[in-house]
C-alpha cells in the first residue's frame, strides 16, 4: 500500500509515494541524503539524527509516513547558505571525530543543543548527547567543540 | 520491516473501533519507538497499526486541577520534561526525565505508550507509581480508572484490553511530601536498569508517613513493597529502619536473575538503593549519592 506523502525537505516542497513500513532513513535516501545513516537501529547512537519541524527524531524509528505535512531538515542543509555552520566548523578546528560516520548525527544534535543551553556546562553536554555514540571515541574533541560552538 | 496497514483515525471512538479485541497484530501507535524495536526484534509484526496522531491535540495537554496533575496520554517525554507544572510540583520527574533514554527519544515518545508497554525496566512507571498515580483507560465498553501498579500484570503484561487505550494519567496533589527515583545501571550509565527504586512519604516530626516504596527492573514488574511501607511507615529514618526497609523489601521482592545480574546481587542493590532512594528524598533533591 503506497501511500502519497508532501513534505518540506530542507527548504523545498517535495512529494513522493511510500510504504508505512519504511522509516525515515529510507525515505530520505531516495532524495539522495545520505547524512542520517541507520547504524544501531535501536535509536541509541545518533547517526540518524534528523530534525522534523525542527525537534530531533532517529530516523531509524521515525514512520516515514509521519512527516507528510511537515519540514524535513537534514545534516545537508547545514551549508544550504554557502558555509560550513558555526557548528560544523567547530568541530573541523576542534579535530572532533576520526572516521566521520557519526559526525552527521553529533553535529545536528549540537545545533538542537545549543538552543536549549545557549551556554552549556559539561554536565549538561554529556546528558543531551549521551545518545549519540562515536566508536573513535572522540568525546573529549566533541565536548570542547560544542563549548567552542557556544562561545562563537 | 514486513508491510501493514496504517491507519490515522480523527477521533477516539474511531481509534477505539479500529483496534480489534482479539487480533494482536492489531495495535495503537503513538511514538512508536518502543514498538518499532519490537518489529525490527521480530517480536511484533503488525498487520494493522492505529496512529494516534490525528488525535494528539486533544490528548496531549497537561494540566492542574484542584492540586491534581493530568498528562494527557499523547504528551511527549519532552513536553513533561519542559512542563512548567511538573518542574514545580514534581521535581522527581522532571529529574527523572535526565537520564530516561535520550533527547530524540523523549521527544518523540509518548507518556501512555511508555506505560502501556509493560516493559519493567522503562523510568516512568515506576515513579508514576510512587507518586500515587492513576490511569484512566477508554474502551469499546466504557472509561474505567487504575491504581497505576495495577495496571501490570507481568512481563510486557498489562490488563489493558487489546480494544483498550490509556488516556490520561492522574497525580494527586503531593503537599510537602518527599521523592525520589533510582535506578542502577551495571554496565555503561545508559544501559537499562537493572534495578529501580521509587519512593514517596510524607515527613514531620523526624517521622515518615505513609511511604509508597516502588521497585521496577528487577522484578517482572513495577511493584509496590508493602513490606518495606510497613516498616518505614511512623519510624525515623535512621541507619536501622532503613537496613529494616531493605531487608523487608528484598524478602519480599520477587527478583529475577538475567543479563544485567544475579536475583542475588540485585537484591544486594535493592537493600543498598532503598536506603539511598530514602536519604535522596530527605535530602529533597540535592543528590547526596550518584548513581
Amino acid at each position: 500500500m503506497m501511500r502519497t506523502i508532501n513534505f518540506t525537505l530542507n527548504g523545498q516542497p517535495v512529494s513522493t509515494a511510500i510504504e508505512p513500513h519504511r522509516n525515515l532513513v529510507e525515505l530520505l535516501q531516495r532524495f539522495d541524503l545520505f547524512g542520517a545513516r541507520e547504524s544501531c537501529g535501536q535509536g541509541l547512537c545518533g547517526c540518524c539524527t534528523v530534525l522534523v519541524d525542527d525537534m530531533a527524531v532517529s530516523g531509524c524509528l521515525y514512520f516515514a509516513v509521519w512527516v507528510d505535512g511537515k519540514s524535513v531538515t537534514t545534516v545537508e542543509h547545514l551549508d544550504a547558505e554557502g558555509s560550513l555552520s558555526v557548528v560544523q566548523q567547530a568541530f573541523i578546528d576542534c579535530g572532533a571525530f576520526q572516521c566521520g560516520f557519526c559526525t552527521p548525527g553529533f553535529v545536528l544534535m549540537t545545533h538542537q543543543l545549543l538552543k536549549a543551553y545557549p551556554n552549556p556546562s559539561d554536565d549538561d553536554i554529556r546528558h543531551y548527547l549521551s545518545g549519540n555514540l562515536c566508536r573513535c571515541a572522540a568525546y573529549p574533541e566533541i565536548i570542547e567543540a560544542v563549548k567552542l560552538a557556544a562561545r562563537r | 520491516m514486513i508491510p501493514f496497514e496504517m491507519v490515522e483515525p480523527k477521533s477516539l471512538k474511531e481509534a477505539l473501533a479500529l483496534l480489534d479485541p482479539q487480533e494482536s497484530t492489531v495495535r495503537a501507535v503513538a511514538g512508536g519507538t518502543a514498538l518499532m524495536l519490537m518489529m525490527k526484534a521480530g517480536v511484533f509484526t503488525p498487520t494493522r497499526l492505529v496512529c494516534l496522531h490525528g488525535i494528539e491535540s486533544e490528548y496531549a495537554r497537561i494540566t492542574v486541577s484542584a492540586g491534581e496533575l493530568r498528562i494527557g496520554a499523547m504528551a511527549t517525554l519532552s513536553e513533561l520534561e519542559r512542563d512548567a507544572n511538573v518542574a514545580a510540583r514534581l521535581p522527581v520527574l522532571k529529574r527523572a526525565m535526565r537520564t530516561l533514554s535520550n533527547v530524540r527519544v523523549r521527544n518523540v515518545a509518548r507518556v501512555g505508550g511508555a506505560l502501556a508497554h509493560g516493559d519493567p525496566h522503562l523510568d516512568l512507571p515506576p515513579v508514576l507509581a510512587a507518586l500515587g498515580a492513576r490511569v484512566s483507560i477508554s474502551g469499546a465498553g466504557g472509561d474505567r480508572e487504575l491504581p497505576l501498579e495495577q495496571l501490570y500484570s507481568g512481563y510486557y503484561e498489562t490488563v489493558l484490553a487489546k480494544d483498550e487505550l490509556i488516556t490520561a494519567v492522574k497525580i494527586p496533589a503531593q503537599a510537602a511530601r518527599k521523592a525520589a527515583y533510582m535506578k542502577v545501571t551495571a554496565r555503561s550509565a545508559d544501559d537499562w536498569p537493572a534495578l529501580g527504586v521509587a519512593v514517596s512519604f510524607a515527613f514531620a516530626d523526624g517521622a515518615i508517613r505513609d511511604p509508597i516504596v516502588v521497585v521496577s527492573a528487577a522484578t517482572e514488574k513495577v511493584t509496590r513493597m508493602a513490606a518495606a511501607e510497613k516498616v518505614l511507615h511512623g519510624a525515623a529514618p535512621d541507619d536501622a529502619t532503613l537496613a529494616r526497609a531493605g531487608d523487608a523489601a528484598a524478602a519480599a521482592a520477587a527478583i529475577l536473575t538475567d543479563a544485567h545480574g544475579s536475583a542475588a546481587y540485585k537484591r544486594e542493590l535493592l537493600r543498598v538503593y532503598l536506603r539511598r532512594a530514602v536519604r535522596e528524598a530527605l535530602g529533597d533533591g540535592a543528590r547526596p549519592v550518584r548513581q
